[in-house]
């Protein structure tokens, strides 16, 4: 007897993601890709605002779409070849560069005053400055890290992802992903230095 | 404190950003993207009638012609239609 629609869309979500693209590639189940989307639309779209930063992460919601539109358009040339999970994160993370290089020209200014004005529990008005601008060198230090760097920084401080989720992320082993962490904060103690501030 | 201990807690003082979230109707956004695109009746009936319509009028501009020219135009015009109706459907659904 068939399925009502709700039924087996609910009947979907306890089946494996190649069950699903197979649903999808043979019938065009639009169900099955409903399922797919609502199961990486998170981590995608995290993914997205990783690679992009804080003043471009309102376009991430476009790299998400973007991906998911691939993604249904590719559904015939996936092989299988590796998992679906790692094959739509490659696409996020090619996607977002694109991006990232296409808007990173109309980066806004931030002054010194906007700086002065962010909320610190320093009370000192030059203490505050001063703190104001070490973080601002800080995420423009980040900002000239290797792509893949920058992403686990943000994934890992900003988004409060763990390293396994970093690791499923970006397709790396978790020591692989702890080594980034690593390197990428010893490489931006030394930019920081080099601009004249002190971690301490 | 230990270099990246500090850098650790730096960063943790520097990326204090709100942050983002999905909008709410972005499923269904995709799906309507994704979904494929008909014709209503009412389209389809228009299209016949162009279609009917140009092909007549084709044939009676053509009425005095040769025929080497008849299959000139038929020759060029058949590919340019079948390239611009193939980008016209990938740009539709946004390939």
């Amino acid at each position: 007897m068939p399925q009502s629609a709700p039924a087996e869309a609910a009947s979907y979500a306890d089946r494996p993601d190649e069950w699903l693209v197979e649903r999808c590639r043979e019938t065009g189940g639009e169900n099955a890709f409903a399922e797919l989307v609502r199961r990486y639309r998170g981590p995608v779209f995290r993914l997205a605002v990783s690679i992009l930063g804080q003043e471009f992460a309102p376009d991430a919601e476009d790299v998400a779409q973007d991906v998911m539109l691939r993604v249904h358009h590719a559904l015939g040339s996936f092989r299988g070849e590796a998992k679906f999970g790692t094959w739509i994160y490659r696409i996020t993370f090619n996607q977002a560069l694109n991006v990232k290089a296409r808007v990173r020209y109309r980066a806004p200014h931030v002054s010194d005053q906007a700086l002065a004005a962010l909320p610190t529990p320093d009370r000192d008005p030059y203490d505050r400055l001063q703190n104001a601008r070490r973080q601002q060198a800080v995420l423009a230090c980040v900002e000239e890290l290797p792509e893949v760097y920058q992403s686990a920084l943000r994934l890992h401080y900003w988004l409060g992802a763990s390293v396994g989720e970093i690791a499923v992320l970006l397709d790396a082993p978790e020591n692989t992903v702890k080594s980034y962490l690593h390197r990428a904060r010893r490489l931006l103690h030394a930019r920081l230095a080099e601009r004249g501030f002190d971690a301490r | 404190m230990h270099d990246d201990e500090l850098m650790d807690q730096l960063l943790r003082d520097a990326m204090t950003a709100e942050v983002p979230q999905l909008s709410a109707g972005f499923d269904a956004r995709v799906l309507r993207r994704v979904r494929p695109r008909r014709l209503t009746p009412a389209g389809r009936v228009v299209i016949a009638a162009y279609i009917l319509i140009a092909a007549a009028a084709t044939l009676w501009l053509m009425r005095d012609l040769q025929v080497t020219w008849i299959v000139a135009a038929v020759a060029i015009g058949t590919p340019v239609a079948a390239v611009a109706s193939v980008y016209g459907r990938r740009l539709a659904a946004g390939r």
